[in-house]
């Protein structure tokens, strides 16, 4: 077929036209120059917000805005800082993971302080340590705490009942009071019940123990204390469950086939009982939780944060906050364990019924007081880098035989140049 | 050139397409390797700085080991089991297109799909092979933790999803070779594994020089297949499983990169990691010249 120019001309400007007008529509939700936008985006990932709630705050606020809510998979963290970097098409809300904002907050001025919005006014509705993490070194607030991971001690009741052990949580509680306590507890329930194990892999355990102090890897000076006593406490209290020959050494997906067999124990936030759930729907009615040993930590949790380019600042958190108020909060609890970060809704209805999963028990009455009592510790930006040699190493102990002490003089040595890489002296 | 502007304007969807999603991203990152940026803040020049802590990263050169480690263990026996395979599937007469289809099909199939499967079959303490070997009274293989098994299974994993690729490019060309060729051989009476030797191999040295190279990038690539297998509920993962031994240098700089949120030091692997494959390339081709030679 001869095209003639004409023609072609034409179909070129109409493919130029179309592309543009995508290019546009791309644009559009991101750069548009006014504050009091008619329609709001809300960029968060499945498990995140209840959905239900989501689905009644869009009826809730038709009247004022169109809300729309996508639900965003895969790396969450990457596509958000490439938006942001982009500076188009960036949601209006968006979720933030709680392990993700320490690395967000040296960028806080590409989010909008959310006191000047009203925040400061209903803060103290919110546990202070979890807004707290949120919060910038000047004051200024970029995320609205969505829920929290107040950490407990996962146990099967009927492997304790085999094993002659305690299994009233109060009584577990009172029995693996400490890490040795917990540890002697293992040894004692490996003997009766051969075949068990207590940790799935020691690096869950270090996890804890660092989440238990009030320092982490980096100060608020910007200096390296990873090599210090109490990062080297949390390490001796890993490798015990190794040496004592309680570790399962999953470090693997297979955590899903072992979790309803060979694991008697699970360290875990309030939301790993749904992961549990899922994972062994058949050990229904056998699980317990009671206060973790040391004193509760907090894994994850999540914030809710508005961008600067938030076409609708007033409306938006008009949005954020009903959907975060502890009423919601407490539903949120019941349709997808996503644990408040509002202490009110702990009384709720929504919130003190029992848990058929876990025999009837009342888990809000472990999760409650360890979220009040959870030690606030600084994160440092770098804070997860630095840390992740440690994991490393602690899998090297499991698979390789690694010694531990070999382990732990790499283990600081990859932290500190990893910090050293990351700006940190 | 003038005369033939509508052509050129015809195919410059694709070069304006990889010129921006492609050849600008390259360059930007050659230049983010001499910076330190976060991904959101300011950009610093920081010089050299970033190959200097390269230099003393001994994860950075673990990586590069593993991932030679996993590019031989799957390279060599995917073209022997490639070439093996289009040997016999040449002379078979019956359910030609079947077998093909049957032995492409590995190729098509999600690496994830994949990954989550070989992770499943190969699982330390509930896996399909570690039952199988049970039965047979062999206690459990650590599949998944022991460094050299956690390599093997990522060179099997990709032995499997590479070997029917291979064999349809070697199936092409066995089939271009001209059959008096064989009919003569075998009027002077050569036996089919002489027949393969020296007429067979000779002709096809291209074609498996070809595929060797394709080998090559596709194997030094491996990203997704560790990232899978270890990418479990576990604190942190992306770092390659237990030990590090999966880690791969392109794995490695995904976790520098997306999830240190160090896109400096990232960007300064890929380029230090491309070097090197300009370097084993370089070698390629020398041995290519000298074969050439003789």
């Amino acid at each position: 077929m001869d095209l003639s120019r004409r023609r072609f001309l034409q179909a070129a400007a109409f493919t130029a036209a179309a592309s543009g007008l995508t290019v546009a529509c791309g644009n559009g939700s991101g750069s548009a120059g006014s504050k009091n936008g008619k329609s709001l985006t809300l960029w968060y990932w499945g498990g995140a917000l209840s959905d239900k709630v989501v689905a009644e705050a869009k009826t809730h606020f038709a009247k004022e805005v169109k809300l729309t809510a996508a639900s965003i998979g895969g790396d969450f963290k990457s596509k958000l800082t490439t938006t942001l970097a982009a500076g188009t098409s960036v949601p209006d809300i968006t979720g933030i993971k709680g392990e993700d904002m320490a690395s967000f907050l040296p960028n806080a001025n590409r989010f909008l302080d959310l006191n000047d919005l009203g925040f400061k006014d209903i803060s103290s509705q919110y546990l202070d340590w979890k807004t707290k993490l949120a919060r910038t070194e000047d004051g200024k607030q970029i995320g609205f705490p969505i829920d929290i991971g107040p950490t407990a001690l996962f146990y099967r009741a009927d492997l304790f009942d085999k094993a002659g052990l305690p299994t009233d949580p109060d009584k577990v509680a009172a029995r693996a009071g400490t890490w040795d306590d917990y540890f002697a507890l293992g040894t004692e329930l490996k003997e009766k019940v051969p075949g068990t194990y207590l940790v799935n892999n020691i690096g869950s355990v270090f996890n804890m123990a660092v989440g238990q102090g009030t320092e982490r890897f980096i100060d608020k000076d910007n200096r390296f204390i990873g090599d210090q006593d109490h990062i080297r406490k949390a390490w001796t209290t890993a490798v015990r469950p190794y040496t004592l020959g309680l570790d399962a050494k999953i470090n693997d997906n297979s955590w899903n086939a072992a979790v309803g067999k060979s694991l008697s124990t699970e360290l875990g936030a309030a939301w790993h009982a749904l992961d549990i759930e899922q994972a062994a729907p058949k050990t229904k009615g056998k699980w317990r939780v009671c206060a973790m040993p040391g004193g509760p930590a907090n894994q994850g949790g999540s914030y809710l944060a508005l961008p600067k380019q938030c076409r609708n600042p007033e409306e938006a958190f008009k949005i954020i906050s009903w959907i975060l108020s502890p009423e919601n909060d407490a539903r949120g609890f019941a349709d997808a364990a996503i644990f408040p970060a509002a202490p009110a809704a702990y009384a709720m209805p929504a919130m003190t019924g029992g848990d058929p999963f876990f025999g009837g028990q009342k888990i809000i009455e472990v999760f409650g007081p360890a979220a009040k009592s959870i030690p606030a510790s600084y994160e440092a930006p770098a804070d997860a880098a630095v840390m992740a040699p440690f994991m490393t190493e602690l899998t090297s102990i499991e698979s390789k035989g690694k010694k531990p002490d070999d382990a732990w003089h790499d283990a600081v040595s990859q932290a500190k140049q990893i910090a050293r890489r990351q700006g940190v002296s | 050139m003038l005369s033939y502007w509508r052509q050129y304007l015809a195919i410059s969807p694709f070069f304006l397409i990889f010129g921006i999603f492609s050849f600008v991203p390259v360059f930007y990152s050659l230049y983010l390797a001499f910076q330190r940026w976060d991904g959101m803040g300011t950009i610093q020049f920081v010089g050299l700085q970033q190959f200097r802590f390269l230099w003393d990263d001994p994860v950075f050169w673990m990586s590069i080991r593993n991932t030679l480690v996993i590019w031989v263990l799957s390279t060599v026996p995917t073209l022997f089991g490639a070439l093996v395979l289009a040997t016999l599937l040449h002379s078979v007469r019956r359910f030609k297109g079947f077998y093909r289809i049957a032995l492409y099909i590995p190729n098509v199939t999600s690496i994830v799909a994949v990954s989550i499967f070989f992770g499943a079959v190969f699982s330390n303490n509930f896996g399909l092979v570690n039952a199988i070997l049970g039965t047979v009274g062999i206690s459990p293989v650590p599949w998944l933790s022991n460094p050299w098994l956690i390599k093997l299974v990522i060179a099997l994993l990709m032995t499997w999803m590479w070997t029917g690729y291979n064999m349809i490019i070697y199936l092409a060309g066995l089939q271009a070779i001209p059959t008096q060729i064989y009919e003569a051989a075998k009027l002077d009476g050569a036996g089919p594994i002489r027949t393969f030797f020296q007429i067979t191999m000779p002709i096809m040295r291209p074609i498996i020089l070809f595929t060797v190279i394709i080998s090559t990038i596709n194997g030094l690539q491996s990203f997704s297949e560790p990232q899978v297998l270890f990418g479990s509920n576990a604190a942190n993962p992306n770092l390659g499983g237990p030990g590090q031994a999966g880690l791969t240098t392109l794995l490695y700089f995904y976790q520098s990169a997306f999830v240190n949120n160090d896109y400096g030091y990232g960007a300064a692997i890929v380029w230090a990691f491309f070097v090197l494959i300009m370097v084993l390339v370089v070698i390629n081709w020398r041995v290519v010249q000298r074969g050439r030679k003789s």
